[in-house]
């Protein structure tokens, strides 16, 4: 197992978000976590990133113990996050946005990865001078995952990278999720659009107050009556 | 954008009910001061001016330059920036190098003093400007590198040279005091924290009589020299200042595009995000405050030893909120716009002293009309456009 989240709890001041959540991941898997508003979505992926530390529970990355680690420390052991509504420096150009992704690597990574990364989003070389503040959505969410990948991650945490963007644009980011993976990245996803995640994954998990209420492949979690009545509208 | 009528009738449209209530404040702002002939003789100036600037404005923005390539210009810089900035480099080094043999000592004075408060700038801006973290007592590092060659002068007889870096490691590490509780904290929390600090420091300065001897301040401080030759004449001690200038330009220029100021740019930009990018938050704001003090710590050495005595009433509030005016006048994190900014506001007051009773008035108007007009600083900030 790449990853190995062993009942955490986490909480925010009184309130418990996570109460035991245990999940897993192989690598080159694609895990979705899907749940409704509150579920714990979210907080699993910041507490794996280190930007909350769990009460208690472990988190095992690759046979260390990175639970409550700082989120600096988790990025250079090969985790990075693509946070939630993107985040990115709009003030900065956007080769400066993925120069800051690979704050941690050394020059001659940094060009290897920068050359790979205009490789997979080839209209970002042209436009690499642009500000980030001046893409429209969708080229914003592009830019946050590959500023994510200049890390080099074997690990990249997706929190919902479809928020606010249009079908089209939506099928595009899984389509490079898609691509990532298949590059032997893992992928730990959480998605508000149940069906397109689920089809995408591997494996998922549903979320439900906090609590992991379902787990399995993919495939048989489309099928499931309860997630198809609860999440996918039927 | 079309043609130039267009322009214009989009300007009368959209800009003069604007102007006219720009210009109508002014002058009812100098109304009960000037009464109200000088009042209606502003407003006609005023508004004349501002109606001029903005067509001017709306004029140029409409030549038929790729949008892309035009804001790309704006942003990554400034006057400076581009075909001039090898010329305009010339004219300030000339122009700096022949001052002492043009002015007369009065302005001079002035001059350096200006210089002073451009190193404040510079440090404050790395706090304020590049980490975007609120500094309200730059005052108090300034006040602690004054203090410390001032007294180590006056006790010990450690000269200028030696004493320089002494004072600069003393704010620092005062900055460093400063930064570890003001670390947990943001934007108004920081703010009214770094604000207590400043005054800490001159209450302490004020009252401990045994050591600063309080409000009388400390008295014959030495002017710098070099192999025996003092240096304490305004003409030469400018040249002192100049170089330090120089040398501080040069360091904060190299940390501005290493590594380290990339990271500040992260964290003033979204911290959340650059923590996600593997930036130590914490290590690099400690950076900001401790580097940008150090300046501070070279500031006030150079105060005290140009002044030959210190006194805390040249290190209040109002002296913290004068600096951060500089850097915000100048454009937040634009290094050479944030040495206008301190240039201007430093001679200001003296420039104005002519039409004396209305100067600090007019200094106060010029601030409020360009923080309408140009809220990005004169030089418009390094890259910040939200």
């Amino acid at each position: 197992m790449l990853i190995k989240i062993s009942s955490i709890n986490v909480s925010y001041g009184p309130v418990k978000a996570l109460k035991g959540v245990s999940l897993e991941a192989a690598s080159g898997e694609i895990i979705t976590l899907i749940g409704s508003n509150g579920s714990g979505k979210s907080t699993t992926l910041m507490t794996v990133s280190g930007i909350l530390r769990p009460d208690s529970g472990d988190v095992i990355f690759d046979g260390f113990s990175i639970a409550g680690l700082p989120a600096h420390k988790i990025v250079d052991m090969g985790i990075s996050q693509v946070p939630e509504g993107r985040r990115i420096f709009s003030g900065m150009t956007l080769h400066e946005n993925l120069l800051m992704g690979g704050f941690s690597a050394d020059a001659s990574a940094l060009k290897q990865r920068l050359e790979k990364v205009y490789e997979l989003f080839p209209v970002f070389k042209e436009r690499r001078l642009q500000l980030g503040g001046t893409l429209s959505g969708g080229e914003q969410q592009m830019l946050a995952i590959a500023r994510a990948l200049m890390s080099g991650p074997r690990l990249l945490l997706l929190d919902e990278p479809s928020l606010g963007l249009s079908p089209v644009m939506a099928q595009k980011i899984f389509k490079v999720i898609k691509e990532i993976n298949s590059e032997g990245v893992t992928v730990l996803l959480v998605e508000q659009n149940a069906m397109a995640a689920l089809s995408l994954c591997t494996r998922g998990y549903v979320l439900e107050g906090g609590r992991v209420k379902l787990y399995g492949p993919g495939r048989d979690l489309i099928n499931n009556d309860d997630v198809r009545k609860a999440y996918l509208g039927e | 954008m079309s043609g130039t009528g267009s322009i214009i009738s989009r300007v009368r449209h959209n800009q003069f009910s604007k102007t006219f209530f720009i210009s109508l404040w002014v002058s009812l702002l100098l109304l009960p001061f000037a009464g109200p002939r000088i009042a209606v003789i502003f407003f006609g100036v005023v508004f004349f001016f501002v109606l001029l600037v903005r067509l001017i404005k709306k004029t140029a923005s409409a030549e038929p330059v790729s949008i892309i390539s035009s804001r790309i210009r704006s942003m990554s810089g400034s006057i400076y920036s581009g075909r001039y900035s090898g010329f305009m480099l010339l004219i300030a080094a000339v122009a700096s190098a022949a001052a002492p043999f043009a002015l007369t000592s009065y302005y001079l004075d002035i001059l350096i003093m200006a210089c002073i408060y451009m190193l404040l700038a510079l440090g404050l801006n790395v706090i304020v400007g590049y980490t975007g973290l609120l500094h309200l007592g730059f005052a108090g590092s300034y006040a602690i590198g004054a203090y410390t060659y001032a007294l180590l002068n006056t006790h010990f007889g450690i000269n200028f040279w030696l004493c320089l870096p002494v004072s600069a490691l003393a704010s620092s590490a005062a900055g460093l005091l400063l930064a570890i509780p003001a670390l947990r904290l943001r934007g108004d929390y920081l703010a009214i924290v770094t604000l207590g600090f400043g005054e800490i420091i001159r209450i302490v300065l004020n009252n401990w009589d045994s050591v600063t001897k309080g409000p009388n301040g400390i008295s014959g401080i030495a002017a710098p020299s070099i192999a025996g030759i003092s240096l304490g004449n305004l003409h030469l001690y400018y040249y002192v200042v100049l170089a330090i200038i120089l040398i501080a330009l040069f360091v904060i220029k190299r940390v501005e595009v290493s590594r380290t100021g990339r990271a500040w740019m992260a964290i003033r930009e979204d911290e959340i995000a650059a923590s996600s990018m593997g930036i130590n938050i914490t290590r690099y704001k400690i950076y900001a405050f401790v580097f940008g003090s150090l300046w501070a710590g070279v500031a006030g050495q150079l105060f005290a030893a140009k002044m030959q005595f210190v006194s805390p009433e040249s290190f209040t509030f109002m002296e913290s909120v004068f600096i951060l005016c500089m850097v915000i006048l100048g454009g937040l994190g634009n290094t050479y716009g944030v040495l206008f900014g301190a240039f201007i506001i430093a001679i200001m007051p003296e420039a104005l002293r002519g039409i004396d009773s209305y100067r600090m008035l007019i200094v106060g108007i010029g601030l409020v009309a360009l923080m309408i007009f140009r809220p990005q600083g004169i030089t418009g900030g390094a890259r910040r456009c939200r």
